[in-house]
């Protein structure tokens, strides 16, 4: 474009160009950028409710929803009401609770853990499902996505 | 072997390069298509980052519009960037087929110029009719209600087109499915293919110049013109930037289907189809379709019926058509907008005494 110009002044002026068009373009790389990382347009709910009853010995587990992350309610072999992450920390699937193990299962890729969620060695899983604090009013119960350790 | 000389564009390469656009006294008026084709690629920037919030139902819709502008970070500019740049771009289209209209661009050997020209006058008007619906507040509402009534009027098809528009017996949410793939898929899909081959059908057919009009020189297309251009577009992006971020376009109430309300005070149509809006005041549907009609088989034929033009001499008669067209265009809406400011001071009356 600078071709009449001697060497130098061309390679300052073309310098000049490209540092303009790259500062243009920064800042609305850096707004669409923004736009496009928001993840707030689901919210979903805080918390799931639901009541102790719902857990029978037949059926001992729930599958809720939390601000759209699946969460396994489960009532296990001694009676105590406890609520882990449901998704599987292999490749993301949806576990359920098995009695017979005792423990989650996840159906994709044979994946197991135990019933403190623990990941069973050997299979796919290499890191444990997180606990989630339940609150207890006499049968209702209330879960949100706080974990269990944190909040100890 | 360059890349160029591999792929076998040489030839086109070298036409780029070698491209001069003659310079007259009226060349300004070349910088109004190159604004549109801005624009228009604005359209598709903003539009396909709505696309990923937007939600095309009528429960979720006028709430995921709701949602962008107040969380997605500027998400409020880029919306109202969309709908402003969507008004810009009709306006620059007017000012661009009008110039074109007055320097007598269309005639030979550029006749299909002029005929995709009008093809994307339609599907811009398409494109804004189509995209009104989509936050779907009672404005929007009401307007496609009244928008998809008219082609009724159109005799033996008129039914049918009004059915195809809605997808039901109303406007609904089956009449949002079907504009929305209509505004995101079926008219983006037509519109790059027609915009890429009336540019294509500029730059191989060169830049006409009015009739006997003097050059006064030539400007190289690259990179003298191209800079030039850009300039225009970063002051018509600063300007729309400006007013996007200073007057954010306006989002209504949602209107919610399952409780029908009457429509607000002074309901019109925008800027754009105001003077077709008045002209149904003065006559019955079936006149207008009939009139504008025809007002549009003659503006797609000029080329072919300004054959003074053809030959290169002056052709006044083409010239006073377009300023009546103009003019009519301006007197109508003028009016629209009185009646407008009218029916909205009634009803504010008629609130304070009932």
């Amino acid at each position: 474009m600078f071709e009449h110009l001697p060497t130098k002044r061309r390679n300052i002026l073309r310098w000049l160009l490209a540092g303009g068009i790259t500062a243009f373009i920064a800042p609305f790389a850096y707004a669409i950028g923004k736009f496009l990382a928001f993840q707030g347009a689901f919210a979903g709910s805080k918390t799931a409710k639901l009541s102790a009853a719902e857990l029978t010995p037949d059926s001992p587990s729930k599958l809720v929803e939390i601000e759209g992350e699946p969460v396994i309610v489960v009532r296990e072999g001694d009676n105590s009401i406890r609520a882990f992450t449901a998704t599987c920390t292999h490749l993301g699937c949806i576990v359920s609770f098995k009695p017979q193990i005792p423990g989650f299962y996840c159906k994709c890729h044979s994946g197991k853990y135990d019933v403190n969620g623990v990941n069973v060695p050997g299979t796919r899983p290499k890191s444990p499902l997180t606990e989630l604090v339940v609150n207890q009013q006499a049968d209702d119960l209330e879960v949100s996505l706080t974990p269990k350790n944190s909040a100890a | 072997m360059t890349l160029i000389d591999h792929l076998h564009l040489r030839e086109p390469y070298d036409a780029i390069l070698a491209k001069v656009v003659p310079r007259h006294r009226s060349s300004i008026w070349y910088y109004m298509g190159g604004l549109a084709l801005f624009l228009f690629c604005l359209q598709i920037v903003t539009g396909v980052l709505l696309l990923f919030y937007y939600q095309p139902t009528p429960e979720a819709a006028h709430q995921s519009v709701e949602m962008l502008i107040a969380k997605a970070p500027f998400g409020g500019v880029i919306r109202s960037l969309h709908s402003w740049s969507a008004n810009a771009l009709i306006a620059v289209v007017f000012l661009h087929m009008f110039s074109t209209f007055f320097m007598k661009s269309y005639r030979s050997p550029r006749q299909i110029v002029w005929l995709t020209g009008i093809v994307l006058l339609l599907l811009m008007l398409g494109f804004c009719f189509t995209g009104y619906l989509l936050p779907w507040d009672s404005t929007a509402y009401f307007a496609t209600r009244i928008g998809t009534e008219i082609p009724k009027a159109i005799p033996f098809f008129g039914d049918a087109i009004s059915g195809l528009l809605r997808g039901s017996k109303n406007v609904t949410g089956a009449t949002l499915t079907r504009l929305f793939g209509l505004h995101v898929a079926v008219l983006p899909l037509i519109a790059v293919l027609v915009v890429a081959a009336h540019v294509t059908m500029t730059a191989l057919l060169g830049s006409a110049m009015p009739p006997g009009t003097v050059a006064k020189g030539k400007t190289r297309f690259i990179p003298q013109y191209v800079l030039g251009e850009s300039i225009v577009w970063l002051i018509g992006f600063a300007l729309l930037l400006i007013v996007a971020v200073l007057h954010p376009w306006e989002l209504g109430p949602a209107y919610d289907l399952t409780k029908p309300t009457e429509p607000p005070a002074g309901v019109h149509p925008e800027w754009y189809f105001m003077f077709l809006y008045q002209s149904l005041k003065y006559i019955p549907e079936w006149a207008a379709v009939v009139f504008y009609t025809l007002v549009f088989i003659f503006w797609t034929l000029v080329p072919w019926l300004d054959r003074r033009a053809g030959t290169n001499r002056k052709s006044p008669l083409f010239t006073w058509c377009g300023i009546a067209a103009i003019l009519g265009m301006i007197a109508l809406t003028t009016l629209a907008y009185i009646s407008v400011a009218d029916e909205q001071a009634k009803a504010e009356k008629t609130v304070e005494s009932p």
